[in-house]
């Protein structure tokens, strides 16, 4: 879409002021349904520029900090905060003209899997306002959903771009750990924050993240620019390639029961894997042990949970932060942090602080830790023979709002908390559309090794194709 | 089973008030979250894996120079805050 708009303004078909106001009316109109945005921004802005992004209309979720631009991270406790400085990511989007429509919602300082805990209220699913767009970047998938802006920037802690992407129908991609500089992007769980980027296709993504990757000496952990243009190299061939999935997951024998919903995501499953075949890549089968892959969810709930407390720890009234009154300065951060955070933000420091009391650090952080290295191991290990594996992004279609799940399932632990392997490891990682449950979306993912986002882009762009072939 | 008053001492350290409700749902959700952390338990010879706090090692990365680079003025510091007085931040006095 990306190349088709530049196209239009490059031969004078449109404006930019013209997309830009096309973006808006589209963004106030469907506000009040869905809820995408936080701020929709009134002013046309965009740099002169000759790159492809230049005159595009994005949006960006509200945790990525914008100089004079409101960013609250969808917490009351920032409600009224207006950052002196840009994200890299705005700075770098800003530098190659493309143009900010608004900040998006979404689930409260980003720790959350709904869309539906942001301080200005829940996101609605673009196809069914009675379902969840998926969290925590909700507003950015459901603006690219609703056609606002073809792109977002979003932020992927857990799966917070590309579970929201299959639920909503777009495209999700989430580059090796450090590929795009977080820095000026509030965080949740700095081992396993990553920058993220919504689209509809696969070369959208591509051409995003050419612009955004690349060293930033304010981030350290952000790695060299490898100097490859991704969005060129989606045509290569992809035969001899060769995926793997995990039977625990996805082999009906792994199941004691297997409801409507799941036995439709496994057979589009089964019918994705043969479009992978058509391609010429090997797909194979690879058992790994149920107890370490039931242990994911639990150490990443254990590992989030510890970083985020720790980081959120200067949201206090002073620091940063709506500040209330109180005549001591403890009396102040108690006050500020009482009013500032809501229920279940408090419910997850409460948590995290739990699991790093002396007594309990061994054995629920540390072991999480442990369990982290052995996922990533094994999965290391099965990189030496394949490029990557390909899975589905989720058990099922968007849950309804306030719908309940069984948290303690095999289904739960590993079908739907798979895509946490990607942050553990750092691996890229993308989600792509592979079918409709009724007029439910769902998507498949493909996860790749460490700074291998060409691979992976690569893959995806092959499959994309393929699956739109069969529609 | 984790006691509430456990729970409270923790909120108390977070430096924040949680209601009674509060608790109560804390406390069952509590019970969810501790079912599956016993999972992470479960793995045999656990205790002997190295932690890992980071997705990769990153050889790339380093401390940078310590030379002066972007900073923010102290009216863009300020406009932050309404409590401000004589260039610094205002607060409680702290020591009687």
């Amino acid at each position: 879409m990306i190349k088709e708009l530049r196209k239009k303004l490059d031969t004078e078909k449109v404006t930019k002021e013209e997309l830009f106001e096309e973006s808006i009316k589209k963004a106030k109109e469907t506000q009040k349904k869905y809820n995408c945005f936080v701020t929709i921004t009134d002013k046309f802005k965009s740099r002169a520029s000759n790159t492809l992004l230049s005159g595009i209309p994005y949006s960006l979720k509200d945790l990525y900090s914008t100089s004079g631009i409101l960013t609250t991270s969808s917490s009351n406790i920032l409600k009224n905060y207006i950052p002196v400085y840009d994200s890299t990511v705005y700075k770098k989007l800003k530098s190659a003209g493309a143009v900010l429509v608004g900040k998006t919602v979404l689930d409260e300082l980003a720790m959350g899997g709904s869309g539906t805990t942001g301080h200005t209220g829940a996101v609605k699913n673009p196809h069914d306002v009675t379902r969840i767009a998926g969290g925590s970047s909700a507003g950015s998938a459901a603006s690219v959903a609703l056609g606002i802006t073809p792109f977002s920037i979003g932020s992927d802690t857990g799966d917070s771009v590309r579970k929201p992407a299959a639920f909503c129908g777009i495209v999700g991609f989430k580059p090796t750990y450090g590929r795009i500089s977080r820095y000026g992007m509030f965080p949740f769980a700095s081992s396993l924050d990553h920058v993220a980027i919504f689209a509809t296709s696969v070369m959208d993504c591509a051409i995003v993240t050419d612009v955004l990757k690349g060293h930033d000496k304010n981030d350290m952990t952000s790695l060299k620019d490898d100097g490859k243009a991704y969005a060129e190299t989606l045509e290569k061939e992809v035969k001899n390639k060769k995926l793997f999935y995990i039977k625990e997951a996805v082999s009906r024998d792994a199941y004691d029961e297997i409801d409507a919903n799941l036995d439709i995501v496994l057979n589009n499953f089964d019918g994705v894997l043969s479009s992978v075949r058509e391609l010429g890549i090997t797909v194979d089968e690879i058992s790994i042990d149920k107890a370490l892959l039931t242990a994911i969810f639990p150490s990443y709930m254990a590992i989030s949970c510890a970083e985020a407390t720790s980081n959120n720890a200067n949201l206090n009234g002073i620091s940063f932060g709506v500040r209330e009154e109180g005549n001591t300065i403890e009396e102040i951060m108690f006050n500020s942090r009482t009013k500032g955070f809501s229920e279940l933000i408090k419910r997850r420091f409460v948590l995290g602080s739990y699991i790093l009391q002396k007594e309990n650090q061994e054995k629920l952080f540390l072991n999480a830790c442990r369990i982290r290295r052995l996922i990533v191991n094994e999965i290391n290990k099965l990189f030496e023979e394949y490029d990557g594996f390909i899975m589905p992004a989720s058990g099922g279609v968007a849950p309804k709002i306030g719908e309940k799940t069984d948290q303690l399932s095999d289904k739960y632990l590993i079908l739907e908390n798979h895509l946490v392997i990607g942050n553990f490891g750092g691996f890229p990682s993308i989600t792509v559309p592979s079918g409709k449950i009724e007029r439910m979306p769902i998507g498949i993912n493909i996860t790749g090794r460490v700074k291998e986002d060409d691979v992976v882009l690569n893959i995806a762009h092959q499959l994309e194709k393929k699956l739109k072939e069969m529609v | 089973m984790i006691k509430k008053e456990e729970l409270k001492k923790l909120a108390e350290k977070l430096m924040f008030k949680m209601s009674e409700e509060e608790y109560e749902t804390l406390e069952n959700e509590f019970e969810t979250i501790i079912k599956q952390m016993e999972k992470i338990n479960q793995l045999e010879g656990i205790s002997n894996v190295e932690p890992m706090t980071f997705p990769f090692e990153n050889s790339g990365a380093f401390l940078r120079e310590d030379e002066i680079g972007d900073y923010l003025t102290t009216d863009e510091v300020l406009s932050n805050t309404k409590y401000h007085l004589n260039d610094q931040v205002k607060v409680p006095k702290v020591v009687e």
